[in-house]
């Protein structure tokens, strides 16, 4: 078998036996309500870290507005929901469909935005698309729907008016967002993340994923060997915002409220810092660096304002850690000590450059 | 046309506060290639430090506004050096995220200090009664925000011209190693830019807390943000560039506020900025570079 | 009116590349000024001249990197004058750089198999869902690329970084990535930059094997005299942007103006 295939299968593997132990351990009544509650938020979040890991990762574009294709996919796919609720209701039908149209949603987008943001490069490409993503973000604090007897109406930048009050339902409410019927559950929320994994995986193990890659390495030579570099950036821009917009559903299915204050850059870099954290290019690193970044500040909420300090440190200090020739040299004069010689094949450093 | 040249007046307020915000990014980004991410949060410390001077008894605002500049060049050149100089040769991510960290970090420090709540902030000329001028009324605090950003800016751009410390800085951002080889001192020039940088944010913490007066830990944030915004608009690393971006940006996010929508107002700002990118893939003043091959 | 015809049939059979007045500028600067090229078939054509003199502008017009402002560019009986750079790959140009560019984080194998992506016709779809056609040319591209690698020695390597492989090596593996493209003209730019002697000698005989082995025509950029009077058997000079000299490629360096403009009067 090939080394590539192998190691994917490792880490599908990793994802696996960590949700199953998981949930063994949350019905067992081990792991508490608290945390049992912390799963389907982490699938959500792997899912986000290893799609965006396929546009900064693999091809090599800094994007700061991924929360924006998360937020096209929980909106269309939670109005939806809503909207269906009534002849659709078999909830894993529903959300299927919901995931399906979300999905689509958030790759139209990706595909309207990739267009005119991917002739831009590097830093002038990151603010565009965080600009982006606070676009998104502001149009849907202003959309309002709202079903009453008539139909469903639709209103920009103010609530609905002439509705008959009698039967109007508010479906999306400006910057309260939306209340979607709450299908998610933790083997959907497995079973799509497994999909993603194995898609963007299959992605990079292929033509395509060689072309994004030659294109990140060096786009000049990529041309000069016959590689059409504006078709597949869009490419992988797309599958990535795609598979971001699916994780938008399963989100906002899984909430009681979603607002659009939700999506902010903040979101977008948190993401991000996942994915940096994890190593670029490596799925099974954001997959770790997800759970372990997500399930820390969470672990510890008992130390309040104080925990979001010591990630604040932490990450610093981690970045410092695998990034700074000072810190690299320590840390080769320490794994080079007899006694971490023989941990080594057992290490597995969540760092900047586990590939 | 009074109400619009009443807009139009704040907007170049607000807007020069940008500017000054966004020639430290500018300034930060030509000198070390980076994004300083915690520039937003720098503003948020400086204000923080004349309130809390201000909130004092025998502190007069004069000496607070000091105090509150120094803290901020002071914290800019210790950031500089604590986490961005061990990064120097590391991937752009890498001290991107950094300068993430500080930026969170930061905000957390501020947030155990002072608490979430937005809390007011006394204006530094709140006795000072409004200017009008033919029929048009301008806050005191507009017209010291326009009045002080010009005369930095034209210090700023005498610096950088005329003085071989400013020349210094134009050759480290050109070429660090032709720089060093010119017996150039990278490192200290390096750490002025960051404190000219980081004593322009804390002018910009001033002046913005007093025209909008309240802070809170996520003060910095938004202006940082649009402050970047105003600098890749003008074109990232170049200082008239940064100048014209900041106005331009106040300009429009005022006038959308007051004539489209004040909801809508970040979207349409990004919008322009957009939409400049794609025509002028480099900013408005921003140089065109072509890989050599 | 016929007469034109059979000539341009006769030319398809014999001439590989005929570029015709071209001519590019940078602003007021002329880069390269009404140059003229004609290589045959099979042919081994150096292209010299002093440093700055337009050579590897001449290979960026050839490639589509740069748009010539003027002239013409014909491979094997196709106009590719202004064309995309991946489009004139396609057509059947390829090249290496002066400044080295592979793609430093892949590995070895991977990057002849960028070069093989034109020549393979599975799509994104497939690969996702590897269908039995992924597996089926993955396997032909895996053989393929390894085969080149042996060609330039370098199948030892295959699982390395492009990036780890010393100098002389990543330059043999940007040739072998440009012939994976299966082009019909391949443009080496200063090939034999940055070897020793030992180096040159072995690179010389490379060249001459895959001009034999592929039924390439090569069209190389080299300042080592060495290199160019062993394997060039026709050479054009350049010189400030214009052509100094062509022919046999003896006669051409022993020319008195050629020898000015390398040494100065």
């Amino acid at each position: 078998m090939k080394k590539n295939t192998k190691n994917n299968i490792v880490t599908c593997g990793i994802v696996l036996v960590f949700f199953i132990i998981c949930s063994i351990l949350s019905s067992a009544g081990i792991l508490g309500s608290k945390l049992s509650g912390l799963l389907i938020p982490i699938g959500i979040y792997i899912i986000l870290s290893v799609s965006l890991n396929l546009t900064v990762g693999i091809l090599g574009e800094l994007s700061l507005g991924h929360a924006g294709f998360m937020c096209v996919g929980a909106y269309v796919g939670g109005v939806f929901s809503i909207l269906v609720q009534d002849t659709v209701t078999s909830p894993i039908v529903r959300i299927i469909l919901a995931i399906i149209i979300g999905g689509i949603a958030a790759a139209i987008f990706g595909f309207l935005i990739g267009i005119p943001v991917l002739r831009l490069r590097g830093d002038y490409l990151a603010i565009v698309t965080l600009g982006f993503g606070e676009i998104i973000k502001s149009i849907a604090n202003n959309i309002y729907i709202t079903k009453d007897i008539n139909g469903v109406h639709f209103s920009f930048a103010a609530p609905v008016a002439d509705i008959d009050a009698a039967s109007a339902v508010d479906i999306f409410k400006g910057a309260q967002g939306i209340k979607a019927p709450q299908d998610t559950t933790l083997l959907l929320v497995v079973i799509v993340l497994m999909i993603s994994l194995i898609v963007i995986m299959n992605l990079v193990d292929s033509k395509t994923g060689r072309a994004c890659m030659a294109i990140r390495d060096n786009y000049i030579a990529a041309q000069s060997v016959g590689i059409n570099v504006t078709k597949y950036r869009l490419v992988a821009f797309v599958i990535s915002a795609a598979i971001a917009g699916v994780a938008g559903v399963l989100y906002s299915h899984s909430l009681a409220v979603l607002a659009p204050k939700k999506f902010d850059y903040n979101f977008s870099i948190l993401i991000l810092v996942f994915v940096v954290l994890g190593g670029l290019g490596s799925m099974r690193g954001s997959v770790i660096a997800t759970v372990v970044l997500y399930a820390l500040p969470e672990i510890f909420r008992e130390l309040g304002d104080y925990r979001m300090l010591i990630y604040a440190i932490v990450l610093i200090v981690m970045m410092l850690f695998n990034n700074a020739p000072y810190f690299i040299s320590i840390r080769e004069r320490i794994a080079a000590l007899p006694f971490f010689q023989k941990l080594k094949p057992k290490k597995k450093a969540v760092g900047g450059e586990s590939k | 046309m009074m109400s619009f040249i009443s807009y139009l007046v704040n907007g170049i307020s607000l807007g020069s506060i940008y500017a000054l915000i966004a020639l430290g990014y500018t300034m930060v980004y030509g000198i070390a290639k980076m994004l300083n991410f915690a520039h937003g949060d720098i503003i948020m410390v400086g204000g923080f430090t004349v309130f809390t001077a201000m909130s004092t008894e025998w502190c007069p605002v004069w000496l607070s506004v000091v105090i509150g500049i120094i803290v901020c060049t002071v914290l800019g050149v210790v950031v500089e050096k604590v986490a961005y100089k061990p990064l120097r040769n590391a991937s752009p991510l890498a001290v991107l995220i950094t300068a993430i960290g500080v930026s969170y970090l930061l905000q957390n420090v501020a947030l155990i200090i002072f608490g979430s709540a937005s809390q007011s902030f006394t204006s530094v000329v709140k006795n000072v009664a409004p200017v009008t001028i033919g029929g048009v009324t301008i806050s005191m605090e507009t017209i010291i925000s326009i009045v002080v950003s010009v005369i930095i800016m034209i210090c700023l751009t005498f610096f950088i011209n005329k003085t071989k410390a400013g020349k210094a800085m134009l050759a480290v951002s050109e070429d660090k190693g032709a720089a060093q080889l010119m017996g150039i001192n990278v490192n200290s020039t390096i750490s002025l830019t960051f404190a000219i940088g980081s004593a322009l944010a804390g002018v910009a913490s001033v002046l913005l807390c007093s025209s909008y007066p309240q802070i809170s830990p996520y003060t910095g944030s938004m202006p940082g943000i649009k402050a970047f915004v105003a600098a890749v608009f003008g074109g990232i690393g170049s200082i008239p560039g940064a100048m014209i971006g900041g106005i331009l940006l106040g300009v429009i996010e005022n006038l959308s506020k007051a004539y489209i929508s004040s909801q809508l107002s970040d979207a349409i700002v990004f919008l322009v900025l957009i939409v400049v990118l794609i025509v002028k893939p480099t900013g408005i003043m921003g140089k065109k570079i072509n890989e050599k091959v | 009116m016929s007469e034109n015809k059979t000539q341009n049939t006769e030319k398809e059979t014999s001439v590989m590349l005929e570029v015709k007045n071209l001519c590019i500028q940078f602003g007021g600067l002329k880069a390269v000024d009404n140059f003229n090229l004609t290589i045959n078939k099979g042919q081994l054509y150096g292209l010299i001249g002093p440093n700055g003199a337009g050579k590897t502008t001449v290979f960026n017009m050839l490639t589509g990197v740069y748009k010539p402002t003027s002239g013409s560019i014909i491979l094997d009986g196709l106009n590719i004058t202004g064309k995309h750079p991946a489009q004139i790959n396609k057509d059947g140009i390829a090249r290496t750089f002066q400044n080295i560019r592979l793609f430093k984080e892949m590995s070895v194998l991977d990057n002849v198999k960028v070069g093989l992506h034109n020549q393979k016709k599975y799509s994104t779809i497939e690969g996702i869902l590897r269908l039995p056609r992924y597996f089926k040319e993955e396997k032909e591209m895996d053989e393929r690329a390894t085969e080149l690698l042996k060609v330039f020695e370098l199948d030892g390597e295959k699982e390395q970084l492009a990036s780890n492989l010393p100098y002389g090596k990543q330059r043999k593996l940007e040739i072998a990535r440009a012939l994976a493209t299966n082009p019909k003209l391949l443009l080496l730019d200063e090939p034999a930059a940055g070897m020793n002697p030992n180096e040159t000698a072995e690179l010389m005989n490379t060249i001459r094997f895959v001009r034999d082995n592929f039924d390439m025509t090569i069209l190389l950029i080299e300042h080592d005299m060495k290199l160019v009077s062993g394997i060039c058997e026709k050479v054009t000079v350049l010189n400030f942007g214009q052509e100094l000299a062509k022919g046999e490629t003896a006669e051409v360096l022993n020319d008195p103006r050629v020898i000015t403009a390398y040494l100065g009067e």
